[in-house]
């Protein structure tokens, strides 16, 4: 693979990084717990890094993509479970990135909310339907790098870069009363939960099979990983310090998507709002197709239907029709009046919950030496994968209890 | 006591991907049909494929529920036809011979014929 070609792969990963729920709870984060859970996001997003390099080189040698294997491993009844649960939390994430999509968009035009969310939803079926995905997931992604801003907006507010690194630090802030403490748990969960969301992984390792990756492609799996989730990451870290640093101490809580824009508008003005419009727009779109796909993929591989986003629709009927139908589902709940914060609540309540069942068939089959011989999980990937999965089960047990007691991080 | 031997081998099949000769999904190994009778040895007579496959895999009222939305439908393909068996079982025919993947040409029908750009 060319330089420019791995370049283009890890910008494009960047760009797709963030998405609606990230934004929403970055803001929200910064705001009310100022650096504090920075550390959370790293933490988070080594995990994510582990299972995405898992997942890519399960792809690559095994030939396995998650749901088929998650089947196999858990066998049909829990493995059912898993798939109605993931593809209620991936539909519930596909309304709140249309809502976001549509709120960005009644910003930049001033049209209805409901119109806004109709005309993204036909575009994004459209494109999907003619254009070949390499174009999609590329501009998408390539133009969510608009979000960018972010980060230079960041860097011109002058933060305090110090208290930044140490916040980098797993800790709790002293002097938080006992709601403090239960809304920085929540908060905790909800970040875990918006970095690590287990479509990532069923899109990533499905594009791995469909791009036909074998063991020469290992080393671009770990850097794209790596690489594009790190920098990703970033831009989703510039979102929670600027919030820190700009809502926190005016004692704004940024309850809708497109306040975060207003991070940009300080130090650049309109041309910083526009820009950060445009970023979240994209990247919140690159979302929306990626989690619509993510549940198309889940289905077909679930039950061994033709799947593939590489095949012209009417080559794998079933699954086009799977993602039209998420799509159009998508639209009722988002046409039902549910904002797109409050759902993407509810997506990351749902999500954490089918994490350990989604990465533990990945575990179990990246340490089978049968399928990965050479390239089962190393003492480094073994220690992080059963590390990371002992964490994600502790928030998965946590999620409810926390999201219930203090109603959505609002106690 | 642990599975081994043919046990191990039809626990290994449940729920496996089948690929038909031209390489396409075509459905996953929802069980197993056995032949034999009390003191002979078993031996595996089709792959059974669909929601009827499901019976006995789920609780009744799941099952109940496969039934309402799925139907009961079930594919027998003879063990002949399974050419290789590694991460998926391949098959020796098309698909379409044996009557799987039926559900894509009826989901076919519902979709436009709209050009794509390549």
């Amino acid at each position: 693979m060319k330089i420019s070609e791995l370049a283009l792969g890890i910008l494009t990963a960047v760009g797709g990084f963030v998405d609606v729920s990230e934004l929403v709870f970055m803001s929200q984060a910064g705001s009310r717990f100022g650096y504090a859970l920075i550390w959370v996001v790293v933490i988070a997003t080594v995990g994510i890094m582990v299972f995405g390099e898992m997942s890519g080189r399960v792809a690559a040698i095994a030939k396995q993509p998650v749901f088929s294997m998650m089947r196999h491993r858990l066998g049909l009844k829990l493995g059912l479970v898993t798939l109605i649960a993931s593809f209620i939390s991936n539909l519930i994430i596909c309304a709140a990135e249309i809502g976001g999509v549509a709120l960005v968009l009644n910003l930049l035009t001033g049209g209805p909310y409901w119109l806004m969310a109709i005309l993204a939803t036909a575009a994004f079926m459209a494109s999907v339907w003619v254009l070949p995905f390499k174009w999609i997931e590329r501009s998408y992604g390539l133009l969510g790098l608009f979000m960018i801003v972010f980060i230079v907006a960041l860097v011109a507010i002058h933060p305090p870069w110090g208290e930044i690194g140490r916040a980098m630090v797993p800790h709790i802030p002293a002097g938080l009363s006992g709601r403090d403490l239960l809304a920085f748990g929540y908060f905790s969960v909800a970040l875990i939960s918006a970095v690590m969301f287990p479509y990532e992984a069923y899109f990533y390792s499905s594009g791995g099979i469909e791009d036909g990756w074998t063991a020469k492609d290992l080393g671009i799996n770990r850097l794209t990983t790596i690489v594009g989730f790190g920098l990703g990451s970033l831009l989703a870290l510039s979102l929670l310090a600027s919030s820190a640093q700009l809502f926190g101490p005016a004692g704004i809580s940024p309850d809708l998507v497109g306040t975060a824009a207003l991070q940009a508008a300080v130090p650049f003005g309109k041309t910083g709002l526009l820009l950060a419009l445009l970023g979240m727009l994209f990247a919140i779109s690159g979302a929306a197709i990626e989690t619509c796909l993510a549940n198309a993929y889940s289905l077909c591989q679930f039950l061994g239907w033709r799947w593939g986003r590489h095949r012209p629709p009417r080559d794998a009927p079933r699954f086009t029709l799977t993602w039209l139908a998420v799509f159009a589902l998508a639209l009722v709940i988002v046409l039902s009046g549910v904002q797109p914060v409050q759902l993407a609540e509810y997506a990351v309540v749902t999500s954490i919950l089918v994490l350990p069942l989604t990465y533990l068939p990945l575990l179990l089959l990246a340490g089978d030496r049968t399928y990965m011989a050479a390239h089962t999980n190393g003492v480094l990937a073994k220690t992080l994968g059963w590390g990371f999965y002992v964490l994600v089960c502790l928030a998965a047990l946590a999620a409810l209890p926390l999201y219930l007691i203090t109603s959505g991080g609002t106690l | 006591m642990k599975a081994s031997g043919p046990v191990q081998l039809v626990a290994q099949l449940r729920d496996l991907q089948i690929v038909d000769r031209e390489g396409a999904n075509c459905g996953i190994v929802d069980d197993i049909e056995l032949a034999g009778k009390p003191g002979e040895t078993l031996r595996i007579k089709a792959l059974l494929v669909g929601p009827g496959g499901y019976s006995g895999r789920l609780p009744g009222w799941a099952m109940a529920l496969v039934r309402r939305i799925a139907g009961s439908g079930c594919i027998h393909v003879p063990w002949d036809e399974v050419e290789s068996i590694t991460s998926v079982v391949r098959l020796r025919c098309k698909a379409s011979e044996i009557g799987l993947a039926r559900g894509e040409g009826r989901a076919r029908r519902w979709l436009p014929d709209i050009a794509v750009l390549k």
